[in-house]
């Protein structure tokens, strides 16, 4: 665990000197951005669960709030930084709930000019999430390596590989993982555009199920009874899986600076022998200048 | 326009395939007797990251300056095979400004922020204009005599000879001429939040 430790506030350090080196340039040469969205998140299966009497599923209200500062470097190279706060608050399940403010430095690298030119962007984000249930409360560190390019005027294809580290107040909760994705976005009209994806990642996961469940206790390296869903006690079991997530997004711009999304998600994670499903629906406002 | 000869003029109105009135098309003039204008140099500004305008024709041989008018560096530049050029990042006024000497029609946008694009008809006459939000534009002075007409149109479906017309004289009243264009869809890159930001910000 301290190896863990050690890395992440290694991210960290690293993250905030590039911040600070890029505040020292010159504010003329910052491209302000400030982003938000709002909206509505369902999931219909919170705990993770494979079986059906154990799943539950609830609404949250989610909204993320960013500035982001851009810096042109060179012709092709641009350093983003920004700073972000967002927020879940979970219509029944209020342990849930949570606020994490955070931090992201990318560095971006375009072959050429133009919008079709591809490039590469390294990103490492970094947020405290406070959750309600304190012990879920830790640091995030999502390190990212994206690119992408144009396919004409209006396709564009995205991959990306992403190492996620959770470190919680209570390491019962910590959370690690690497996933690889790709994404192929799809301009339908000059204001839809729809993106299609495909994710698969392996890391930790957390299930949680009615006890007794002997099956998971050999799966899993530690567990936990939980009040999260209130009585009788669910309990949850850290476990080793591979989840892959297929999903569909929409994006209809209302104006400049706004438009309206909407996503779908399906995932399913497996670890030896246990297998569970998640749908998620997403339905947000998000605003941009 | 300063031709010499008996002026004349022409209100051309352009829509769309669905009736609606089109601005932003440049409607231009070419006769046996075009002459030349005196050089002069048009400025296309960059304000709240925008080019302005959308749209600019200008005759052979024009210089246009590019200022940028925001307090942060723009990165023109066209691809075009009418005119390739790059104003690498820059703020405030460039000392010199891009001399448009090849007929064709040139997209200009900017490596910073993708959604700016505008466009620049190179027109080998001096009879043009830009039609407005009523889809009008009025060409006045015109030389005398046989004359064709086209539109061009940065959405255009294929070349503006498609849809030329050939007027035998502009002499006297004013003509009206109607153009129907056939265009594309609008898929420029938007600035409103999408599914994919391509690392911007």
């Amino acid at each position: 665990m301290k190896s863990r430790t050690s890395c992440s506030l290694t991210a960290i350090r690293t993250t905030w000197l590039i911040l600070l080196l890029a505040m020292t340039l010159s504010a003329a040469r910052a491209d302000w951005r400030l982003e938000a969205e709002t909206g509505a998140l369902y999931e219909s299966n919170l705990p993770n669960s494979d079986r059906g009497a154990d799943e539950k599923d609830d609404f949250a209200w989610q909204s993320n709030l960013q500035a982001g500062n851009g810096f042109q470097l060179t012709r092709d190279l641009r350093l983003n930084l920004g700073a972000d706060l967002g927020g879940q608050v979970w219509a029944r399940y209020d342990a849930f709930n949570n606020v994490a403010p955070g931090g992201i430095a990318g560095l971006r690298y375009r072959f050429g000019l133009g919008p079709a030119a591809p490039w590469v962007l390294v990103e490492d984000h970094v947020a405290y999430a406070f959750f309600e249930e304190v012990d879920r409360s830790g640091l995030g560190n999502r390190f990212r390596v994206r690119s992408g390019f144009g396919i004409g005027d209006r396709i564009a294809l995205e991959a990306a590989y992403t190492f996620d580290d959770f470190e919680a107040k209570d390491a019962f909760w910590d959370l690690g993982g690497h996933s690889g994705s790709i994404r192929l976005t799809f301009d339908v009209t000059s204001s839809l555009q729809v993106a299609l994806g495909y994710s698969y990642r392996d890391g930790d996961v957390i299930s949680y199920a009615l006890p007794p469940r002997p099956d998971l206790v050999t799966l899993s390296s530690d567990r936990e009874p939980v009040s999260s869903f209130g009585r009788p006690l669910y309990t949850a079991y850290r476990l080793r899986g591979s989840s892959n997530t297929i999903s569909a997004s929409l994006a209809y711009a209302l104006g400049k600076y706004i438009s309206v999304q909407a996503s779908y998600e399906f995932r399913n994670t497996s670890s030896g022998p246990l297998e569970y499903g998640n749908h998620s629906v997403e339905a947000k406002v998000a605003f941009a200048y | 326009m300063g031709s010499g000869l008996d002026a004349g003029s022409l209100s051309v109105t352009v829509k769309d395939g669905k009736g609606a009135l089109v601005s932003d098309a440049v409607v231009y003039v070419t006769s046996s007797t075009n002459s030349s204008r005196a050089a002069k140099q048009v400025v296309i500004d960059q304000r709240n990251k925008q080019f302005v305008p959308y749209v600019t024709a200008v005759q052979v041989g024009t210089s246009i300056l590019f200022p940028n008018k925001d307090n942060i560096r723009h990165h023109v530049y066209s691809l075009s095979p009418a005119k390739r050029f790059e104003l690498p990042l820059y703020e405030g006024i460039p000392a010199k400004p891009v001399l448009f000497d090849a007929e064709g029609f040139v997209t200009l946008g900017c490596n910073i922020h993708d959604w700016m694009i505008a466009y620049v008809a190179v027109l080998g006459t001096p009879y043009f204009q830009i039609t407005a939000e009523d889809g009008r534009a009025v060409l006045k002075d015109l030389p005398a005599g046989q004359c064709t007409v086209e539109v061009w149109h940065p959405r255009l479906k294929g070349l503006p000879q498609n849809s030329a017309q050939h007027v035998d004289s502009v002499a006297g009243d004013a003509k009206e001429l109607l153009f129907t264009l056939d265009l594309k869809p609008d898929f420029r890159v938007r600035r409103a939040p999408g599914l994919s930001n391509g690392g911007y910000p």
